[in-house]
Order: C-alpha cells, then structure tokens, then sequence
C-alpha cells in the first residue's frame, strides 16, 4: 500500500499553488501543515483527481489518479462540500455509495453502520437542512467512509466540530490510519500532534518538512508558528 | 464487488430533480398555459358595435352542430351545389352578410364547406361567393393553388414531382368528417405546447449540472469511482426522462381537454381538411400523432442540450436566460423564404419546429438519392445532434477542475 506523489506541480499564470512535491506515503496517519494558502488544498484536489497538475504524477499501488480503480479505493472529504438540503442523512449517504460503486444491499448496511459512527443514527430520516455545522460535517466524515478506502484525504475534517466530537474523531483516524494511507490537513497542531505518524509542512507551495516529530524534537507547535513568523518577516520584506 | 449502479444513480438524480419547488411551480404556469390556450377560443362574448350578440361557447355549439350535420358527406358536386345555392340566398352588397338572417338559417350551416373551398383554392370572400360550384374545378383549382405555393417556396423540381405524386393518392373527392377536436390539436393548439415544454424543460433541467459545482457537491461525485461516467449518464437520463415525462403531461392534458371540448371524433379524416396547403395523405388522427411525437422529440433534443449547457456554462441563470433568449428569438425572428436555406434551418431548429407549418413544410432534404420530408427528417437530426452533445458535454464534465474556492 503506497501512494507515490512525483514532483506534483500545480501553476497558475503567475503563480506556483503547488511546488514540484514529492512524496511517498505509506499506510499511517500523515498531517499536512501550513497557512492559509500554502498549497495543501490544491494538493489534496490533485490527489484526489478533481484538480489537474501542471506537471508530476500520482499514483497508489500503480494506479494512476486519473483511473477509476484509483478513485474506487479514495474517500475524500473536502474542507468546503456541499450537500442535497432535501435529502435526508441516509438519502445522502446511500446516493454517495451509488456514485462509488457499492452496490445497493451492502451500502444500506455501511450507511447504517456510519451513520451510528458518526452519532447520527437518531438523525438519520430528518433533511439535511436541519443540521448544524457539526452534524454536517460529521456526515461528511461517513460519506468519505462509505467504500472503506485505502486512501482517505481529509481536508480540514474537525472543522466546525465541538471539543468532545473533535477527540472523538481523532481517536477514530488514529484506529482508521492502522490499515490505511490517511492525509489529513488541519491548522490545528494539536490536532496532527497526537495522531500522525508523519508530519508534511508546506509553505508557499513547497513542502518543507517531512518526516516524524516527536517530542525530543521539541514543540511541534513552536516549530510551526516559527515558520509563520519567517513567512511574516519575508512578506513584510517584500512588502519594504 | 463493484457494481455500475446506474438505475441507482438515475433514481436520485430523479430525485433531485422532483425536490426542487421551482420545477412544479413551472409545471403548474405551462399547465395553466395549457388550459388557456384550449379553452380561450370558447371564452369571452361576442359584440357588434359595442351590443351583445352571443357568447362564444353558444356560438360554437352551433356551428359544432352544422358541422356535424356534415360529418361524413362527400366534398362533391351535389354538395358544392347546396352550399353555393344557401350563400346565393344571401342579400348582395350586405355589409356583414355573417349578421344577416339569411346567412344565418341557409348559408352558415355549409360555412365548412365554404371555407374548405376558400383555403383550397385561394380565392377571396368575395370570389368564392361569386363561385359557380364544379367538383371538377374545386380540385383543379386546389391544384393550381398548390402549384402557386410551392413556387413562392422555391421548391426544385424534384420536390414538386414529389408532392404531385402525394397529392395524386389524396381520395378524391374527399369525404368531410367532423374533426375539430382533433383538427385543433394539429394545427392551433402545436405550437402553445412546443413553447411551454421548452421553457419547462430550461427550467427543470438548467440547474442538473451547474446546481452541483455552485451547491460544491461536483467534488464529493467527481471523487467516486462512477462519478466520471455513470453519474453524468444517470444525469442526462434523468434530465431526458423528466423532459419526456413533463411533455407527456402537457400533450396528455391538451389531447383530453380538447377532445372533451370540441369532440373526439375525426381522426380519419383528411389531413387537408384541417391543413389545406398540404399533400402528404394522412389522416388528422395520423397527423397529431407526428406532431405530438415530434414535440417530444424537440423537448427530449432540447433538455440535453440544455443540460449540455448548463455543464459548459456552470451556472443556471445563465443557461435559463440562453434557453429563453433562444425561444423568445424563434418567435420574434423571422426569415423571409427567399433564403431558403437559412429559413429552413431557422424553422426547423426546436424553439420553431413545433408548429404545423414547419412539420408539414413542403421544402424537403435530398438524403441518399431521396427527398425527406420535414417531419420524418428532422427527428432524426435532432436524435443525432442530441447524441452529439452528450458527446461533448462528458468531455467537458471530465475535464472539470475543481479550483479557486
């Protein structure tokens, strides 16, 4: 189980989102760090095949991302999905696990099975519209689940989340991330300290920190914040 | 085991479809429409100089009567004879001679037959009154009149032998039926309903594509394994069988009121009864048939190509007011005959196509060595290009980058 990521580039007219990233990933939990506009969305959209690359490729187990086998094997959550406001939570997952190719009976049982994962079982027949924020994010969270991926990309997924749901589903990607490639990215540090294997830093579209961190290395959060400030210093640089 | 789920998937794209509110409000103005342009020719009264003088309905019911007397008569000497004999009766130089009594008890029970002659032969009010009746001449005439009308068509040679070899199957002398419910439905009633299935199916159908990148739910069905293909194939068959369906409503509700109304009878009568200038032979029946096949035809053609739009344009509004300027465009514009290729594709492109004259259109397409007609290749070029795009639109919709949010 390997996702290969060669020199992925992303270009827009003036601008590098995404700087020639090379990676490979095994199974285990691995965080993606960095500002707002780092590059980590833009990533996570050219992993998942819904955002072209400039240059480089992806592959997981030989697979390209641009096959279906590729996507049949992907649960992606994205930071900013939408939904259908009339359906109801089941309608909703039943829908996603057509559109990923599990067939009728059986998606009934994983939705059911989710749907108590993610505390929504009692919620399960009322529109969607009538959710909270968190709700919906957690039904976010089962709908990524539906196919039991081998590679799941989280973007920003305790987004909107309380406290207790956001321990809760750490746990829950600790256990996911045994048997499985999980890239999550999250601002939250402590959210990636406590469950990833491997930490990826980006900034301005480059990755400039791969590898483990563990507490001889120091505060994990310090080393973040000191690249924020580095990134602060060379803007204003820029700015004089 | 993965499976390609498309029954599955059509059924919620079903869905989506029937959740939004503004496809059933625009169901209910096109059946409303629908309603109104049935019964509008019975509503209402009628005045002379400001004064009362009958209802509508009650005058319809009277010449419904007339009418019926006639049903089943043959358009022959005998009968040209009484009809010129009851319009003699009327006083010459009568101002409205339709408000005199004796246009009223001799002359308005034949008025069919008057005017069946009138359209046949081109002739003036006054000339037709003038008219010596001769079986013989009738049909002359409405040959000659024929003649007249595919010259100012441009129509080639071969067209003409054509159209003179069809009207020569016509049963002559043609045997009158009451037809009126069904006489309407193919000649009045085609166009009111092309229009409104069109504009419902820009309703219904502009949002299919475009309503999942502004909902952001294009990354979540991009990222399944049957979001690339199956999901935009279950899409089209949705928009496709939803544009068949709501069409189906429409014709069912017209086909029902009109019949109720004006009678259900007729449908082997003559096409040319109900629409003069054409010489195909069919029946009125064989003729709504055609008609109502091809609006489905158009609704089923133009809800892809609305789908295929709102996939290119990612957005609704936009697509709806493309859809409506391209309707509202095939109502305003109008190119003369003299460019006769460009009046034929401007006619028979589908927010034109959907009225009688352009479904029975005399100029035909020379295709393998042999001239078609309107109705039986239009159809199929409408299928094809509607094939076509559906072509284009999955390229486009796999090409989709999901960017910039």
């Amino acid at each position: 189980m390997e996702l290969v990521i060669d020199r992925l580039t992303k270009q827009y007219r003036n601008r590098i989102a995404v700087d020639r990233v090379s990676v490979k990933m095994q199974q285990g939990v691995y965080g993606l760090l960095g500002a707002n506009g780092a590059g980590k969305t833009t990533l996570m959209r050219m992993l998942c095949g819904i955002l072209r690359p400039t240059g480089g490729t992806v592959a997981f187990d030989g697979m390209d991302v641009g096959e279906e086998a590729y996507r049949a094997v992907l649960g992606y959550l994205p930071q900013d999905f939408g939904y259908y406001p009339e359906f109801n939570a089941t309608d909703f997952l039943l829908y996603l696990a057509a559109l990923k190719g599990i067939p009728r009976a059986q998606a009934k049982k994983k939705a059911a099975e989710l749907l108590e994962l993610v505390s929504l079982q009692e919620s399960r027949r009322k529109k969607i519209k009538t959710f909270s924020g968190g709700m919906k994010q957690r039904l976010g969270i089962a709908q990524a689940l539906l196919n039991d991926p081998q590679l799941l990309i989280l973007d920003e997924p305790t987004a909107g989340l309380d406290p207790k749901e956001r321990v809760r589903f750490r746990n829950l990607i600790g256990r996911l991330g045994k048997d499985r490639v999980v890239l999550l990215s999250t601002h939250i540090v402590s959210d990636i300290e406590h469950i990833a294997d491997q930490i990826l830093m980006m900034k301005a579209g480059r990755l400039i920190y791969q590898g483990g961190w563990d507490e001889e290395m120091g505060d994990l959060e310090a080393f973040y914040l000191s690249q924020f400030a580095e990134e602060e210093g060379e803007m204003k640089d820029a700015e004089s | 085991m993965r499976n390609h789920n498309l029954g599955t998937l059509y059924c919620y794209e079903m869905k989506k479809i029937m959740k939004r509110k503004l496809v059933w409000a625009t169901m209910f103005v096109c059946l409303v429409g629908v309603i109104v342009a049935v019964c509008s020719g019975l509503m209402g009264n009628y005045y002379v100089d400001g004064e009362f003088r009958d209802t509508h309905y009650h005058m319809y019911q009277v010449d419904r009567q007339y009418m019926e007397a006639l049903s089943g008569r043959v358009v022959d000497q005998q009968l040209l004879t009484q009809m010129e004999e009851a319009y003699a009766m009327i006083p010459p130089g009568a101002e409205r001679y339709t408000l005199t009594e004796e246009y009223q008890t001799y002359a308005r029970p034949y008025s069919e037959i008057f005017n069946l002659v009138r359209t046949w032969t081109g002739m003036k009010m006054e000339e037709v009154k003038a008219w010596e009746a001769d079986e013989q001449a009738l049909y002359r005439m409405r040959q000659e009149n024929l003649e007249k009308e595919w010259q100012d068509a441009m129509l080639t040679e071969k067209e003409k032998a054509f159209w003179r070899e069809k009207e020569a199957q016509i049963d002559k002398p043609v045997t009158y039926l009451y037809y009126d419910g069904l006489g309407r439905c193919a000649v009045h009633f085609v166009p009111t309903i092309g229009v409104l299935t069109l504009l419902f199916v820009a309703v219904s159908l502009s949002g299919i594509f475009a309503e999942e990148h502004t909902r952001r739910t294009d990354q979540l069905i991009l990222t399944g394994a049957k979001g690339k293909s199956t999901a935009y194939y279950a899409k089209i068959l949705a928009g496709i069988s939803f544009a068949a369906l709501g069409t189906l409503v429409m014709e069912t509700l017209t086909v029902i009121l009109a019949l109720s109304l004006y009678g259900a009878g007729g449908s082997e009568a003559a096409f040319q009864l109900a629409y003069a200038g054409y010489s195909y032979p069919l029946t009125v029946g064989q003729a709504c048939l055609i008609e109502y096949g091809i609006i489905l035809v158009t609704a089923v053609t133009g809800g892809v190509f609305v789908m295929v739009l709102s996939e290119v344009m990612h957005n609704s509004l936009a697509t709806l007011a493309v859809c409506s300027g391209w309707i509202i465009a095939g109502m305003m514009i109008h190119i003369p005959e003299q460019s006769r290729m460009l009046c034929q594709i401007w006619n028979w492109q589908p927010s034109n196509f959907p009225a009688v004259q352009n479904i029975f259109d005399e100029r035909m397409i020379p295709l393998f060595g042999r001239c078609l007609v309107s109705w039986q290749i239009v159809p199929v070029l409408y299928l094809f290009f509607a094939l076509l795009a559906v072509a284009w639109g999955i390229r486009v919709y796999r090409r989709y980058q999901v960017s910039g949010r």
